[in-house]
């Protein structure tokens, strides 16, 4: 996984997250909309036939005064919360 | 190139100039064998 | 934030697993299938080294079936990348199965022994020495672990009436797992997959059960289903540690 922010303003965060794809991404925006803070969110991937853009760009708006980069770090925390919580439950099923 | 001669089964030699014919028996027709190296193949 | 995920296995054996799970989002049920078939690796032939080969098929094509045999796979044993040899030599008149492979590493040797790679007649000789990697299936399909790997909706089956009496009742066909009005979970093989033999004579409404999804998952036998559902698991965690650590610095 390597970022490259493309524009970051106090409440905007536009980011490419190379190496990802719909997996995790889709998990990840699922995630930060849950967030408290966050007005909205989105990611863009192209397929490799498109000869563009193929890694997934990852659009964060906040409101409220959060920074979009901790946003995303919040986001990150809550799917770590969610798979910690999975892995404990389906476990404990077995 | 090695071949093998269809005919007397003998392993045949040819170079650029001697013409597709088995040296031993005359036959015209020749089998390209399979090298005896490793062959390495990746899998796709 | 509390996420409250409750997992109840309906079946399970080695390499297959029928389960519902409440609690989970669609993105994250699709994430962890997802990473069910492409993120978790598992080993299979990527080079083969033909000392002979004197069977009808090319090289080639011995080649692509011996990448398809499945082969156990003890992930905490090796790391992505890794190599493991095996080896084959048979004469015919016998057909060469996938349990003549022999390997350097008892724990990485085929998942079934009973996989046809080619019939040899008289005179007719296999032998190689193979590679096998350990990668996920995201470079090739042949690395995938998880097979079958699928989800739903639970529907829950609510009787809203009875059926019009004079009228035949149409086949109301389900599959995997319903939930009775009670709560109860029933594999629907046991009314045959039609409702009306559950619910005879009876007006009967499915509705999804939002955020509950029944997970029918396989393997291929390169592990057993709970490794793989962990691992997937493993995986995104994994992914949402770094990226949180990237993002903090």
């Amino acid at each position: 996984m390597e970022l490259r922010v493309i524009d970051k303003t106090d409440e905007e965060l536009r980011m490419e997250v190379a190496g990802e794809d719909h997996t995790f991404m889709n998990v990840l925006k699922g995630a930060l909309l849950e967030t408290e803070g966050v007005a909205a969110a989105t990611y863009d991937v192209n397929p490799e036939q498109s000869g563009g853009q193929t890694d997934p760009i990852l659009s964060v708006k906040t409101e409220g005064g959060l920074d979009p980069l901790d946003a995303v770090a919040e986001a990150s925390r809550r799917v770590q919360d969610m798979t910690a919580d999975f892995y404990d439950a389906f476990e404990a099923a077995l | 190139m090695s071949y093998k001669c269809s005919r007397c089964k003998r392993d045949v030699e040819l170079d650029e100039y001697g013409g597709v014919r088995c040296p031993y028996c005359g036959h015209r027709v020749l089998l390209k064998e399979r090298a005896r190296t490793v062959k390495e193949v990746d899998v796709e | 934030m509390t996420n409250e995920f409750d997992v109840e296995i309906i079946e399970r054996d080695d390499r297959s697993a029928l389960f519902v799970v409440r609690g989970l989002t669609p993105a994250f049920a699709n994430g962890i299938r997802r990473a069910m078939v492409a993120d978790v690796p598992t080993f299979s032939i990527d080079t083969v080294r033909f000392v002979e080969n004197s069977s009808v098929m090319f090289d080639e094509m011995i080649g692509l079936r011996l990448g398809l045999v499945p082969l156990t796979t003890p992930l905490d044993d090796f790391e992505v990348g890794e190599t493991v040899t095996l080896a084959l030599d048979v004469e015919g008149p016998a057909t060469a199965y996938s349990g003549d492979i022999e390997t350097s590493v008892p724990e990485v040797v085929p998942a079934d022994e009973n996989i046809p790679i080619i019939e040899l007649k008289e005179n007719q000789r296999l032998e190689f020495e193979a590679d096998a990697v350990l990668e996920s299936g995201k470079v090739h399909a042949k690395q995938q672990g998880g097979v079958a790997v699928g989800y739903r909706h639970l529907q829950r089956i609510e009787v809203v009436g009875d059926a019009p009496e004079f009228d035949e009742q149409e086949p109301n066909i389900l599959r995997g797992v319903i939930e009775t009005e009670d709560g109860e979970l029933v594999v629907t093989d046991e009314f045959d997959n039609d409702l009306t033999q559950r619910y005879p004579g009876k007006e009967v409404e499915v509705v999804d059960v939002p955020d509950t999804f029944v997970f029918d998952v396989e393997t291929d036998g390169s592990f057993t289903v709970d490794e793989l559902v962990l691992r997937a698991i493993e995986s995104i965690d994994a992914r949402a540690a770094e990226l949180e650590e990237k993002v903090s610095v």
